[in-house]
């Protein structure tokens, strides 16, 4: 018992570091709060039926496609959007707000395409392009592939999948960050903005890049997120976004790879507080995020975040 | 000012450290009524960090600050100036969608207990701001912002006045204006503490300096012969190579 | 004529006269408690946000806890009604008091924990475990006080003193002050205010001023469940109205109460997609081309709105 929760809690909290990575991006580089995050998940997922629905291939597909896609959506909407906010008087107030309003617009259109039924995606599809080509090379009986076994017990496999693709993505994310030029640009700009601009980097070619690399990686999370949480509705992205607030938090805002950490710890979180104390696991994020706030505000790696 | 007065403000071996550098090292000195006191050296030799530290912007890690015979390290800063401690700041930030007038009116209804207060009108006449009184601080330009955070700091009758780079920006009108304010307030009674890059303004107006370096006093009194001093030559000579 | 005065009799007065007479006039009863309900609650966020400068995400946490504390006041211990009322207010201040560590948190991470705060104390009292006490998810039915006529006169009376209390703040120097840690809390505590205390005291009034509301939205529907009185649209209509018409004002609220929930109420429920679409690019285009709100519009001309 306690070792399946234990795996699953890691399972999950790599998964879960995917889905807080991009919302703390966006917020380490603009100083904005993306409360459309969520929205930009359960756009994912969407992604994901859609792959499934209409060309009937693995859902895995859905991940480099559902990255391009929002990364073009997002460098874009970074353009529409925050040069505007950041000129005025109190923008990360305002832009709390402005992502509402957007977040409220996304669900919307999405319930007017999609109506309210919760969605789901067979779980045996994940994953199917693996076991083909494991026919095609090394022979065998076609068919979807069954649980994974860690430590003597069985995991689903679309959990070690996501965990798997989460613990890629954190490699891109940090080769991006410390290996390419824009990503050292990135970082420069996290750490000092006022301090980049003098220095005469381009602050709006960087942050429209992380801007669209953070959607981009919410819409990956996303694309599991049918197999994470069982099923999926419009309505999903609010709850998801205060659960990315939690995990970007206990990581410790502005530090896209504590991000990784806090989806672990919150991971195993979770998963014990599902196995041992299941009535009260709907408290866990909110009550974890208020505490870690006021305790150790500067999250497990951390930064300042007090007024006084 | 005679020698023998006794002072409003000592300080003795102040410490503050900010993780593992030490910002102040045992900083001692005092000030009078009716002086006024430079505070000059280097970058980073610790003045801005005294004034926050007298201010109650800071708690002190070691020392004592004294005023009035009352050691007042680490009171928060709203009861010093209630005591009578006032400064202005480097970058001021008045509040900016109030209008001039309310940036003042705040300080006078909460600043100062008991006595008359000063009134308003004249105050910002006195500093040049009468025209501009009822515009939105946000849309002075910067030497009118530091004349308000000074206003504001004057509503509340300090009678410790901590002013940190006033003059900074100001043109060479405006400076000899300013000078004669300074001396005027320190005329009656006021102690006040400058911080000073500009040394032909610090030695028109100051009656003594102390010179700091890495957090320490190295030299007091008069600015024309702290430059004759090696140690002090070095250290400004020494932190201009550097720099 | 002193200014309070004068907002008194042109803002509080016409605006209390006028839904005190219009149950009179007009059937639908539901909809004027629900416009007074919102003024309360806009210019609640009015006094945190635009005097001091606190987003509350998670407004609706102490209008909910003034229902429920009304709920079991009246369940448990068969308590009048205005004595429910007012325990839902407390209850408001209580909750609000163990919430006052969140000051210490600036901007975003504020509204964010105000938000988790709310969602927190919705799944306490929504947890079958209290089922008890709170009737858990089963929701409360209050019978035994039911008085709509009551409960809405008691809300224009709370309404009457919210706007009240607006007014000081706009013609005290204590609002102002609170206006002056909201721009720099350095340079405020610098004017001698002290800035921990202002805070708290905006803190714990914009709570009270949502438990009353709550305690008496409680009393008016007597039947309902957790999710309805802890929906998070009561803290994004109250803060979008606030902001539409301009925060910092009295009558910014109020303008912007009376026309965005005109407008949600002449679109209607049948589409709710819909509604929120265009709620939600209103939200957008607000933020982006009026931060201000409405009245910036007039005092961009150079009218001094109150």
């Amino acid at each position: 018992m306690l070792t399946y929760a234990l795996v699953a809690g890691v399972l999950f909290g790599l998964y879960f570091s995917l889905v807080g990575m991009g919302l703390n991006l966006v917020f380490g580089v603009m100083r904005i709060v993306n409360l459309a995050h969520g929205d930009v998940l359960m756009l994912g997922a969407f992604v994901a039926l859609g792959v499934v629905t209409l060309a009937g291939i693995d859902p895995l597909f859905a991940v480099p496609l559902a990255f391009v896609l929002f990364l073009l959506v997002g460098t874009l909407l970074y353009w529409v959007l925050v040069p505007r906010l950041q000129g005025s008087t109190n923008p990360e107030m305002l832009s709390i707000i402005l992502f509402f309003g957007l977040s409220q617009v996304v669900e919307a259109i999405t319930t007017i395409f999609a109506g309210t039924s919760e969605r789901s995606i067979q779980s045996r599809l994940l994953g199917t392009v693996f076991s083909t080509i494991q026919v095609q090379l090394l022979g065998g009986k076609p068919g979807a592939s069954g649980p994974i076994r860690i430590l003597g017990q069985g995991f689903p496999a679309p959990w070690v999948i996501a965990a798997a693709t989460s613990l890629v993505a954190i490699g891109l994310v940090y080769l991006y960050l410390y290996r390419t030029r824009l990503g050292t640009l990135t970082r420069a700009v996290m750490s000092r903005r006022d301090e980049a601009l003098a220095s005469g980097i381009d602050v709006d070619r960087v942050s429209a890049a992380a801007f669209g690399i953070g959607l981009g990686l919410a819409a990956v999370a996303g694309v599991f997120a049918p197999f994470m949480f069982g099923s999926i509705t419009p309505a999903f992205g609010a709850d998801a976004t205060v659960t990315s607030f939690a995990i970007v938090v206990l990581g410790s805002l502005g530090n896209p790879l504590g991000t990784a950490l806090g989806g672990v710890v919150y991971g195993v979180c979770y998963m014990m507080v599902q196995t041992y104390l299941s009535s009260w696991a709907d408290l866990l994020p909110y009550v974890l995020l208020i505490l870690i706030l006021l305790l150790r505000p500067s999250g497990l790696l951390g930064r300042r975040v007090r007024v006084a | 000012m005679s020698p023998d007065t006794k002072p409003v403000l000592s300080v003795r071996k102040l410490v503050k450290r900010f993780g593992g550098f030490v910002a102040l090292d045992g900083l001692s000195f005092h000030a009078a009524p009716g002086e006024v006191l430079g505070l000059v050296g280097p970058n980073g030799s610790g003045k801005t960090t005294a004034i926050n530290v007298i201010s109650g912007l800071y708690a002190p890690d070691g020392g004592e600050v004294v005023f009035d015979d009352v050691s007042i390290g680490g009171t928060a800063s709203h009861k010093l100036v209630h005591r009578g401690i006032n400064r202005t700041f480097q970058v001021p930030k008045p509040f900016m969608s109030l209008t001039v007038r309310e940036n003042v009116r705040v300080a006078l209804a909460y600043g100062h207990v008991g006595g008359t207060p000063p009134g308003l009108d004249a105050l910002l006449d006195e500093y040049r701001l009468a025209a501009v009184a009822d515009r939105p601080a946000a849309d002075l330009n910067s030497a009118q912002q530091k004349m308000l955070d000074l206003v504001r700091a004057l509503a509340t009758r300090p009678r410790l006045l901590l002013l940190d780079e006033l003059a900074a920006g100001l043109n060479p009108a405006e400076l000899d204006w300013i000078a004669e304010r300074i001396k005027q307030l320190a005329a009656s009674g006021m102690s006040i503490i400058v911080v000073e890059h500009l040394m032909g303004f610090i030695e028109h107006i100051t009656d003594r300096v102390i010179v700091l370096n890495a957090g320490k006093e190295i030299f007091e009194g008069k600015l024309a012969a702290a430059v004759k001093e090696p140690q002090v030559i070095e250290v400004f000579l020494g932190g201009e190579h550097a720099a | 004529m002193p200014s309070a005065v004068k907002h008194v009799l042109l803002i509080l007065v016409p605006l209390i006269a006028v839904f005190a007479i219009l149950p009179g006039l007009y059937q639908n009863h539901l909809l004027l408690f629900n416009f007074v309900t919102f003024l309360i609650l806009a210019q609640g966020v009015n006094i945190i946000y635009g005097f001091t400068g606190y987003l509350p995400f998670g407004y609706v946490g102490f209008f909910g806890a003034g229902a429920y504390g009304f709920a079991v006041l009246v369940m448990h211990y068969q308590s009048p009604a205005i004595v429910a009322v007012l325990a839902a207010g407390l209850v408001a201040v209580l909750l609000g008091l163990l919430l006052t560590p969140l000051l210490r948190l600036s901007g975003a991470y504020f509204a964010i924990a105000n938000l988790a705060a709310s969602l927190a104390v919705l799944h306490l009292v929504a947890n079958p475990a209290l089922e008890s006490i709170t009737k858990g998810p089963y929701g409360v039915s209050l019978t035994g006080t039911f008085n709509p006529t009551y409960a809405y006169y008691a809300a224009l009376v709370v309404l009457a003193v919210t706007v009240g209390g607006v007014v000081f703040l706009k013609n005290s120097s204590f609002g102002l002050a609170l206006q002056a840690v909201r721009e720099d809390a350095v340079s405020a505590s610098m004017s001698g205010v002290n800035v921990v205390r202002m805070r708290i005291a905006a803190w714990l009034a914009s709570a009270l001023v949502a438990g009353l509301a709550g305690g008496i939205y409680a009393w008016y529907v007597s039947v309902f469940y957790p999710d309805n009185v802890f929906s998070g649209d009561f803290s994004i209509f109250a803060i979008v109205f606030a902001l539409f018409g301009g925060v910092a004002t009295i009558s910014g609220p109020i303008i912007g109460v009376l026309i965005l929930y005109g407008v949600y109420n002449l679109i209607g429920f049948t589409t709710p997609q819909y509604f929120q679409l265009i709620y939600g690019l209103l939200i957008m285009g607000l933020v982006l081309f009026l931060p201000a709100g409405l009245v910036s519009l007039a005092m961009r001309r150079g009218w001094n709105v109150p």
